[in-house]
């Protein structure tokens, strides 16, 4: 009784052919999911794994599943770019410096040597082959010694 | 016509970037990447999705970047970078493990251990210093070296000479060094335990609940392992409490790892943490790897088993500290820090995981494994989690060595189908590891995953007790907010 399996038709004009596949990823951990080419739309063929089911909740739970994963994909196409600005913006966040008085530049002299290095840090970080922006390789002498041996130095 | 109707409505917002989860009782989690969190009704989930909250929850929602229209883009920047911070940091957590030898025969025992009588399988000093040496090369402000087996007080000339040495090169190189040492305390002596207390060593034991429980996953034939670990709990907790001139002693901290023995018996177990004055449990889930993966059929559990004994947990820890006791759930901890948005420096719920880019685990020989875990499949056979060895690579080879990368990959939620529209995302993580040991790949099928539904099954716990105004008030508690 709880092997029996069970079809359901989607039609794409209203669900779209990713939201079907991350449904059926959603409940395969429960079920075997088909999904085949039918007219005007797919076929999903669903059979519960052994000690799971029955077949009639997990085609419910298929059809939740598959609304929700509408909205995921309309939500994720919608902010493409704008979660992709959001993401380098998190990368290459830096909290505001404090401010310091002593420097003897302006304020634009100082924004202007910033860009400068700025950009100088860009260009090898992306000309630079099998770059590591993170510095995930240095170890702690790389990165911190001859910052004291310059200090030092002065 | 057209363009009068058009002109009498609002144009079309679009719906905020973010994931959710419908929670029982008809109520939604919403999440995004800021690791912000809100729950909202039906409605409000409908509004929120067609980019138009209204009402006394929607300056609420703006405020954690849940209104497009509306973001604060530095801040959610700001708390997005803050969240991963430990990605401009070397590995933090060094697991030294100076033998593999143990006196216990623990029937979860995922460190394979050797019979304590056995030979070989003892870090020599030399490894010993070289792996302290290959730690203070990361970049990470805040180094732990933890000191495990086996049982590591069974090789204590090896123990005392690496602690006394990486507390002089941390010294001179000016480093933040913890120590850290996790034992079943049947070896402790007086003698041993003030010359850990004296280098700030932190303890850590293992405490599966009431004697009967305990000594049953915990065989040992040499004594009562229940009344060991209470004595030298007593005698750390103890020495933390009076502290003193010269050094610092930490509150020594137990674990509790759940078997099939322990479902049921959340009460009993909780309550002898609480009648050992302990101010923290952490209530652990088998791993199935090593010993305890052959043994799964007689100790193992479902997922859904162990969500019912974490609630369980929780319900009897709120309780008793409504009543006073203090008692907080370290598990519970760690998540709800990460829902206030800090990092616990937890790493099995990062993304990626902390293999190699957060911990490294030093076997007895000086090989080098991406953790534990991985050094725990070594041991059964299979290297395909180890990095190196401390004698002959160097750090950088290390950190790029394929397995490293592999792990990041792997353990990268963005690019993992389920997690990446998971409301969980930010706050949780997977184990390529375990992936590898239970489903034959490191990417692994969350879908089909017991860990995946483990830690659906805790943050639900969570979230549902979050509902609840007077436990919310103990549980942010826990965590100073």
């Amino acid at each position: 009784m709880t092997t029996r399996k069970l079809s359901i038709a989607v039609k794409l004009g209203e669900h779209k052919a990713e939201a079907v596949r991350y449904a059926a990823y959603a409940v395969s951990g429960s079920a075997y999911v088909h999904i085949s080419p039918a007219k005007g739309g797919l076929r999903v063929a669903i059979e519960p794994k052994p000690g799971c089911g029955p077949a009639p909740a997990l085609a419910a739970a298929f059809r939740r599943e598959l609304e929700d994963e509408e909205l995921r994909a309309r939500v994720s196409a919608e902010n493409r770019e704008l979660r992709e600005f959001l993401l380098l913006k998190a990368v290459n966040y830096r909290p505001a410096p404090p401010p310091q008085d002593d420097s003897g530049l302006t304020p634009q002299q100082e924004k202007e040597l910033n860009d400068l290095i700025a950009q100088i840090e860009n260009e090898i970080r992306t000309e630079a082959p099998g770059s590591d922006p993170l510095g995930i390789t240095s170890t702690w002498e790389d990165r911190y010694e001859s910052k004291k041996r310059s200090r030092k130095a002065r | 016509m057209k363009a009068r109707k058009e002109a009498g409505r609002p144009a079309k917002a679009a719906a905020p970037d973010f994931n959710f989860r419908r929670l029982p009782g008809g109520r939604v989690l919403l999440t995004n990447d800021s690791g912000a969190s809100a729950v909202v009704d039906e409605a409000g989930f409908r509004a929120v999705a067609a980019g138009r909250p209204a009402g006394k929850t929607a300056a609420g929602l703006e405020a954690k970047g849940f209104v497009r229209e509306r973001m604060d883009f530095e801040g959610y920047a700001a708390a997005r970078a803050s969240r991963n911070t430990f990605l401009n940091s070397g590995p933090g957590l060094h697991i030294l493990v100076t033998t593999l030898r143990c006196n216990h025969k623990c029937l979860y025992c995922q460190a394979g251990a050797a019979p304590a009588g056995g030979n070989g399988t003892d870090m020599s000093r030399k490894v010993a210093r070289k792996s302290v040496d290959f730690a203070l090369n990361s970049t990470n402000p805040g180094l732990t070296i933890e000191f495990q087996g086996g049982e590591p007080l069974l090789n204590w000339a090896t123990l005392s000479d690496a602690v006394v040495y990486a507390r002089r090169r941390a010294k001179a190189a000016g480093r933040d060094l913890r120590l850290a040492l996790v034992s079943n305390f049947s070896l402790m002596t007086e003698q041993k335990a003030r010359f850990l207390l004296e280098n700030e060593v932190s303890i850590c034991t293992s405490l599966d609940g009431p004697a009967d429980l305990h000594d049953r996953n915990r065989v040992f034939a040499g004594g009562d392992a229940h009344a060991l670990t209470v004595r030298w709990l007593k005698y750390f907790s103890e020495r933390a409490d009076r502290q003193g001139p010269g050094y610092r002693v930490f509150k020594p901290s137990a674990l509790l790892t759940v078997t099939r023995a322990s479902l049921g018996r959340a009460r009993d177990i909780i309550d002898e943490y609480a009648r050992l004055g302990l101010g923290d449990i952490f209530v652990r889930p088998l791993t199935p790897i090593g010993y305890a993966r052959k043994l799964w059929p007689e100790i193992g559990y479902s997922a859904a088993d162990f969500a019912k004994f974490y609630r369980a947990c929780l319900d009897r820890i709120l309780e008793l500290n409504a009543s006073g006791t203090q008692l907080r759930e370290r598990h519970a901890m760690i998540m709800l820090q990460k829902i206030a948005g800090a990092d616990p420096g937890y790493l099995d719920m990062r993304c990626p995981c902390g293999a190699a880019i957060g911990q490294l685990a030093y076997d007895y020989n000086g090989d080098l494994y991406t953790c534990d875990e991985g050094r725990m499949v070594g041991w059964e056979g299979d290297k395909m989690f180890r990095l190196g060895s401390v004698l002959k690579d160097d750090y950088r080879s290390v950190m790029l060595a394929p397995v490293s990368r592999a792990c990041a990959a792997a353990s990268n939620l963005e690019a993992q189908p389920r997690c990446a529209r998971c409301a969980y995302k930010p706050y949780c993580g997977v184990c390529p590891v375990c992936n590898y040991e239970s489903q034959g790949s490191l990417w692994g099928d969350m879908a089909a995953s017991d860990r995946c539904a483990l830690s659906m099954g805790m943050f639900d716990a969570l979230f549902g007790l979050l509902q609840k105004p007077a436990k919310a008030k103990i549980l942010n508690g826990w965590i100073g907010q």
